[in-house]
């Protein structure tokens, strides 16, 4: 959580997790650009620049592969839950790498000549007509525009400044940049290959990160068709003897939204499901010193009021609760964010 | 916590226990798996080619004629011990330019002309050094040069740049090296057709337009494309020339 905006709030996992991103970039690199040429049986060698920009390049890829495999990872088995978490981090090492491999073929392709390097990469081809030697570039330049961009909006200041939801919206550019570097690297690079050993690395990487996001999105609408509910003034959560304490039930509201139902301490509570931080589940959460905890980066609730603990200033929408019988009913309507509701008791030995 | 529930992770809390081996192995599969990703990658790439710049040979100074294909060409009378008499030479300036002001003044005449070699197969080209240094009259009756005509030939290849494919880029071919090959050709280097197959002996033809015109612009958006085109082939020393036909580019059968 923050309230103050330092440049990165370090941690001991946060120290742990980049270590071990720059390890994989570090050892991906070296081999590509220091142990590979030996075994190589070229008679003379490919030039020290394009195989620099190669190696950056099928680097930026790899990392950009890695980081969309995350996300539905994460949905398909918390396990993942952890890579996640500085995940940000690992998104803007892959901008510096995706810079070096533009500046290695600006610097090499594009310079020699009269005119300016950057003009002569917007007109030297001018082939968009064709499929075959389309200049591939103009992809690459969208999606290295787009990665700056992420990595420079990545900080929680500017999801404060423009809105989660603006922030979000503007983050998943990364599924059209990464098309882009899709076509980037199939009418590019791939058009040339005699060796297709990386054409099929680099087609089963972008298949992975497709399969896997289909899985995913198949495994919560599943969820979702289980959670819906049928337009009502009150909606049934579950049977009190269903919760357990310091973990909530979720329901699918008719207007989309999501409501958590926690139990704490033989009390229910129902605070929004999406974290004011990255939407996060906080219905998949649990509760931790009395405070709701995103399982994605850790902000945390009190799941009576919606309110971050002070000096925390996030907040989320509550829900009013009631009990019909043995059942937990939620009001759909949701209250303004951080409106405190009284928790409504259970009855006693109803809680597993 | 109820068993039934996963370790829960809490970025700026210790891992919990049942978690650390698990990431522990998370970590190790990722670690190896980007460094067997960057050796997998970096030995399947392909060979670039035996075309380069040879700086080995150190600077080359020959006299020979100057001929405009328009493109400029020495063909050389006097050699050396690396560059023989019969050779012909493309030649360029430094980088991705030409050498038209100098050469178009002493086309026809003998010329000394002083650079580093570039040479790929039968392809040999001489990068120029600066102004006379470079290029500069020579004193003399320029002795008449002999070309041979081949008639029209229908190539299946690929236009390109003559300097990168002669070595000034490993690779120096293809698409994916085709923004770079146009501007080359932009900057007036001479272009050059990569033969599928020899034509009299060689693979590589210096690539003109119809009648001793510069390639034409539109055949810009086939450069490092695989096509077929028909034109004249003409031998000039060691050299070809293949005069082509716009009208007449294809697509391999």
């Amino acid at each position: 959580m923050s309230v103050k905006y330092t440049p990165v709030q370090w941690n001991n996992n946060k120290w742990i997790y980049d270590a071990i991103m720059l390890a994989g970039v570090g050892l991906f690199l070296y081999i590509f650009l220091y142990a590979a040429p030996g075994i190589l049986s070229h008679e003379r060698p490919i030039n020290p620049q394009v195989h620099n920009a190669r190696a950056f390049g099928a680097c930026a890829f790899v990392m950009m592969t890695v980081i969309l495999c995350i996300g539905p990872l994460a949905r398909l088995d918390e396990r993942f839950l952890p890579l996640l978490y500085n995940r940000r981090h690992f998104g803007v090492m892959t901008v510096f790498v995706a810079i070096t491999h533009a500046s290695y073929i600006v610097d090499w392709y594009f310079a020699f000549s009269m005119s300016n390097k950057y003009e002569a990469l917007l007109f030297a081809n001018t082939s968009y007509g064709q499929l075959k030697g389309f200049p591939f570039e103009a992809f690459g330049i969208f999606a290295l525009a787009v990665l700056i961009i992420l990595a420079a909006t990545s900080h929680d200041f500017w999801m404060k400044f423009l809105s989660p939801p603006v922030w979000k919206r503007i983050h998943y550019l990364i599924y059209p940049a990464y098309l882009a570097v899709v076509a980037h690297v199939s009418l590019g690079i791939l058009q040339d290959q005699q060796n297709h050993a990386f054409t099929w690395l680099f087609a089963g990487g972008a298949l992975t990160v497709g399969v896997l996001h289909l899985l995913a999105a198949l495994k919560e609408r599943a969820r979702d068709q289980a959670l819906s509910v049928a337009g009502a003034d009150w909606i049934d959560v579950a049977g009190v003897d269903e919760f357990e304490d310091g973990f909530a039930k979720v329901r699918l509201l008719p207007d989309g939204d999501r409501v958590a139902v926690y139990l704490m301490d033989g009390k229910l509570s129902a605070i929004s499901n999406a974290c004011a931080h990255q939407n996060g589940p906080l219905g998949e959460g649990r509760v931790i010193d009395c405070l709701v905890t995103c399982p994605w980066h850790g902000f945390q609730y009190d799941v009576r009021s919606g309110r971050s603990p002070a000096p925390f200033t996030e907040m989320v929408p509550t829900y009013n609760l009631r009990l019909q019988g043995q059942t937990v009913q939620v009001d759909p309507k949701a209250n303004p964010p951080g409106t405190p509701v009284d928790p409504i008791a259970i009855p006693q030995g109803a809680v597993t | 916590m109820s068993d039934k529930h996963p370790p829960f992770f809490v970025g700026y809390l210790p891992i919990p226990q049942g978690l650390k081996q698990w990431l522990l192995l998370v970590s190790a599969l990722l670690v190896a798996g980007m460094a067997g990703f960057g050796l997998v990658m970096g030995i399947a790439q392909d060979d670039p080619g035996p075309g380069a710049f040879r700086f080995d040979y150190g600077r080359q100074t020959v006299t020979g004629v100057v001929e405009l294909t328009p493109y400029p060409l020495v063909r050389v009378t006097e050699g050396n011990e690396r560059i023989a008499p019969g050779t012909t030479l493309m030649l360029s300036g430094q980088g991705k330019s030409n050498v038209d002001a100098r050469a178009i003044p002493l086309e026809g005449q003998l010329a000394q002309v002083s650079g580093i070699v570039l040479q790929r197969g039968t392809l040999n080209m001489l990068q120029l050094r600066g102004g006379r240094n470079g290029m500069s009259a020579v004193e003399g009756a320029a002795p008449a040069q002999s070309s041979k005509p081949l008639g029209r030939w229908k190539l299946a290849g690929e236009i390109c740049d003559g300097k990168c494919l002669a070595g000034a880029m490993r690779p120096g071919t293809g698409l994916a090296h085709k923004a770079c090959a146009n501007l080359c050709l932009i900057g007036g280097v001479p272009p050059v057709f990569v033969s599928s197959k020899p034509v009299d002996g060689s693979e590589f033809l210096l690539v003109t337009g119809p009648d001793g015109t510069e390639l034409p612009k539109s055949l810009y958006d086939q450069v490092g494309e695989y096509i077929t085109i028909e034109g004249e082939v003409e031998r000039r020393g060691d050299l070809l020339v293949f005069s082509v036909d716009p009208t007449t580019v294809g697509e391999p059968e």
